[in-house]
C-alpha cells in the first residue's frame, strides 16, 4: 500500500513539484520574516555590541540603550575613572530621534563624541573621514545609498542642520540607524550641560567586570552598572518584546497558509486518485491503511515542500541585503529546526479534511465507468 | 452448510424513502456452486451493479442475507468486510481498474499483502498467473502501455492472486474489441471448469450466453432464470439488442408489421423516422 502512495505521488512529477513549491513558498514566508526579525533584532542593538566596554554604566532605573534615555553627572564619571581597576571610563550622549531622508521618516540614534572619544565611535568606515569639528555627521552607508546622501550632502537632525563628512558601515538597520555627531551639538541640542548618557568602561586586565560593577553601583550614588553581557541581553530583549507580536502573528498566518496549501494538495491528490483509492478499497483494503498511505503523502509533499524551502533559506534568503540594502537578515539554525516541527504539525492538519474525505470514498463506485 | 460458494437469501435494497423510494434490488434470492459460471443479465438500471455490490461485500443489503464460504456477511460490520473481499473475493471490472503507478507485476502482487503469508508464496503464484495469462513480456510495464486484452488479463491475474473461490466480474468484455473479448471468457470460463472457481458474470454481452452454466435475467429489481423460461426473441430495430418477445411490453406496428422494443427510448426514435431501422 505505500509503494502505491509512494510511486503514485512520483508518478506525476509536475503535480508534486507543483504542490511541494506551493507549500515551500509558504515556508519560505514564515522563514523569511523570522530572518528578518532575527536580523533587525541584532542590528537594534549593532551599536553597543560593536563598543564592547566592560561595564556600561547609565542612570539608575535604565537597564539598556534601546528606546531609553539616561543621564549621569559629568563629576561621576570622573568618580568612576578613579576607582580601582577602571581603566578607562568613554563618556557618550546619547538620544533618539526620527529624521527625514529622502522625504521619509526615519528612526535614529544619535550618538554624540567628545573629541578623544573614538573608542565610542564608528566601528568601520565606508567611505570619508571620522568627524573633527562642530556641525559635521556620519551616516551608515545604507541610509546614504537609499536617502541618496553623499560626503558633503547636509542633513537635518533635530533642529540643526549638518554636514556628511564620512558613512560608516554595519549602522542600520530599519528599526533604528546610527548616526554619530560631536558631543558639543547634541549636548547643545539636549541642553544636558554637565551631564552624560552613558559611559563605557574598560576595566584593568584580569579585573572581573561583574565585581567592579557591583563596586561602581555601591560607590557612586544613582547609577546602574552592567557587564556588557548584561547590557546586551536587556537591550535584545526590549527589541525582541518590540517585534515578537509581529512575528508570531506572520509564523501563525504563514502557517495556516502553509496547512490550507498542504490541505489542497492532499484535496486535489485524493479528487485525482479517488477512482484509484475506491478500487483499492473494493480490492480489500481497509479506510485505516488508506488513511495512513494519505497521510504519509502528505507528510512526503510537505518534507519536499521543506527541503526546497530549506536550500532557498540557505542560499538565497543570505544574498538579499545586496539586493535590498536596507534589509537586514539573520538565518539561525532554530529556525530551520523550529519550521521543521511546524512543517509536521502542517502536513498532518493539512491531511485531515482530505482524510475524511477518503473514509467517505465508496468501494462500490470502483465499478463505475 | 452446503457446498454453496455465494448464497444469497431475499436479498434487496432500498435507496429513498416513502414515495420517493426506489428498489434497487427487490428480493433476489442466488445460490453459486463451486465451478459454476452465471452469468447475469439485463438491461441498463435494472440493478446489476446494486447486485453485484451487495454480493461482493461492497454494500451491505437493505433486507436478506448474503452468506460467501458459509460466513453470513450481512452481519458483519462494515470493518469487517474489507477482509472478507480480500481473502475471498476477487473482482473484474468493465475498466480494468488497473493502479496507473504499479508495475504489471505489482499490480496483480497489490491485494496479495492483505494476505498474512510471505511475500515469496505470493510471488511464486504471481510468476504461474504472469506465465499462465502470457504477461511475461510485460511484467514490468505500467498499465498505459499495455492493450485492452492485455490490461483485462493482468486484472483477472489480480483478482485470482489471493486464490479467493468467488470471482465477480463486471462486463468484463465491455472495453474489449471481440476477439480480445473471446479470448477474457474463454479464461473465466476455464477457471471455472478446470480450477473450480465460482464465477460470477454481469454482462450485456450475447456471446458470453454460450459458455454459462446458468443465465439469469434482472429486469426492475427482480432476478429470473432464463433458460427455464420460454423465449422468442426479437431483435430490437433500433438498438439491434435481443428482446424476449414473452416479456416485452414495448411494440409497435408500422407498415403491416410488429415491432419488439427494448426501451420506450429506442421505440421513440424509430417513430421518429422508421424507414431509417428498417431494413
Amino acid at each position: 500500500m505505500f509503494k502505491w502512495a509512494w510511486k503514485s505521488l512520483f508518478n506525476q512529477p509536475g503535480h508534486l513539484l507543483g504542490s511541494a513549491l506551493g507549500i515551500a513558498s509558504a515556508f519560505i514566508l514564515v522563514i523569511f520574516f523570522d530572518s528578518v526579525w532575527r536580523g533587525e533584532s541584532v542590528q537594534v542593538v549593532a551599536y553597543p555590541d560593536n563598543m564592547k566596554p566592560d561595564i556600561w554604566v547609565m542612570q539608575s532605573g535604565v537597564g539598556n540603550m534601546h528606546m531609553a534615555m539616561s543621564f549621569v553627572w559629568d563629576w561621576k564619571a570622573k568618580k568612576i575613572e578613579k576607582i580601582e581597576g577602571v581603566k578607562k571610563v568613554t563618556p557618550i550622549l546619547y538620544t533618539s530621534s526620527i529624521i527625514t531622508v529622502n522625504n521619509k521618516e526615519m528612526f535614529a540614534f544619535i550618538v554624540g563624541l567628545l573629541p578623544d572619544a573614538q573608542r565610542a565611535g564608528p566601528w568601520e568606515m565606508a567611505a570619508g573621514r571620522q568627524i573633527e569639528s562642530p556641525g559635521e555627521v556620519l551616516i551608515p552607508d545604507v541610509l546614504s545609498k537609499i536617502g541618496n546622501i553623499n560626503i558633503g550632502d547636509s542633513l537635518q537632525i533635530i533642529d540643526q542642520i549638518f554636514t556628511v563628512t564620512g558613512l560608516t558601515k554595519g549602522t542600520f538597520s530599519s528599526a533604528n540607524t546610527v548616526l554619530f555627531v560631536p558631543f558639543s551639538n547634541l549636548d547643545k541640542i539636549l541642553s544636558s550641560s554637565g551631564t552624560y548618557s552613558y559611559l563605557l568602561v574598560d576595566t584593568e586586565e584580569g579585573i572581573d567586570a561583574k565585581k567592579l560593577a557591583r563596586k561602581i553601583k555601591s560607590d557612586v550614588a544613582k547609577v546602574n552598572a552592567l557587564t556588557h553581557k548584561e547590557f546586551i541581553a536587556n537591550d535584545l530583549s526590549m527589541a525582541k518584546q518590540m517585534g515578537v507580536e509581529i512575528i508570531v502573528m506572520m509564523t501563525i498566518i504563514c502557517s495556516v497558509l502553509a496547512a490550507l496549501i498542504v490541505a489542497f494538495t492532499s484535496y486535489s491528490l485524493i479528487m485525482r486518485k479517488r477512482k484509484e483509492l475506491a478500487i483499492i478499497k473494493a480490492l480489500g483494503v481497509n479506510n485505516r491503511t488508506v488513511l495512513y498511505s494519505v497521510t504519509a503523502q502528505s507528510i512526503i509533499v510537505t518534507l519536499l515542500g521543506f527541503i526546497l524551502a530549506t536550500a532557498f533559506t540557505v542560499f538565497v534568503i543570505p544574498t538579499l541585503p545586496q539586493l535590498i540594502p536596507q534589509l537586514t537578515v539573520l538565518v539561525s539554525i532554530d529556525a530551520i529546526i523550529q519550521l521543521g516541527l511546524i512543517a509536521l504539525i502542517v502536513s498532518i492538519a493539512g491531511a485531515l479534511i482530505p482524510a475524511y474525505m477518503v473514509l467517505r470514498v465508496d468501494p462500490a463506485t470502483a465499478f463505475h465507468v | 452448510m452446503d457446498n454453496s460458494i455465494l448464497k444469497a437469501s431475499h436479498l434487496s435494497k432500498y435507496f429513498g424513502s416513502g414515495h420517493t423510494e426506489v428498489r434497487a434490488v427487490d428480493d433476489i434470492s442466488i445460490n453459486i456452486k463451486a465451478g459454476e459460471l452465471v452469468l447475469i443479465m439485463g438491461p441498463s438500471g435494472s440493478g446489476k451493479t446494486t447486485l453485484l455490490s451487495m454480493l461482493g461485500a461492497l454494500l451491505q443489503p437493505s433486507k436478506g442475507t448474503v452468506y460467501i464460504n458459509n460466513v453470513n456477511i450481512s452481519e458483519l460490520k462494515d470493518t469487517k468486510l474489507p477482509e472478507i473481499r480480500a481473502l475471498n473475493i476477487g473482482f473484474i471490472f468493465q475498466s480494468f481498474n488497473l493502479l496507473e503507478a504499479l508495475t504489471v507485476e505489482e499490480n496483480i502482487l497489490f491485494p496479495s499483502q492483505l494476505r498474512s503469508e510471505g511475500i515469496n508464496k505470493a510471488k511464486d503464484r504471481a510468476d504461474k498467473l504472469i506465465t499462465q495469462l502470457n504477461l511475461q513480456h510485460r511484467r514490468n510495464v505500467l498499465p498505459h502501455t499495455l492493450s485492452g486484452g492485455e490490461k483485462q488479463r493482468v486484472a483477472i491475474a489480480r483478482a485470482l492472486i489471493n486464490e479467493p473461490k468467488l470471482i465477480l466480474a463486471d462486463e468484463p468484455t465491455g472495453n474489449l474489441d471481440s476477439e480480445t473479448g473471446q479470448e477474457v471468457m474463454m479464461i473465466l470460463h476455464d477457471l471455472a471448469r478446470d480450477h473450480g472457481y465460482s464465477v460470477l458474470l454481469v454482462t450485456h454481452d450475447p456471446r458470453v450466453e454460450e459458455i454459462a452454466d446458468r443465465i439469469l435475467w434482472l429486469e426492475d429489481g427482480k432476478l429470473h432464470d432464463r433458460k427455464l423460461e420460454q423465449h422468442a426473441w426479437a431483435i430490437d430495430p433500433v438498438c439491434g439488442m435481443k428482446v424476449d418477445q414473452w416479456k416485452a411490453t414495448i411494440f409497435s406496428n408500422y407498415a403491416e408489421k410488429r415491432y419488439t422494443f427494448c426501451s420506450s427510448r429506442c421505440q421513440e426514435r424509430f417513430h421518429e423516422n422508421p424507414d431509417a431501422y428498417i431494413k
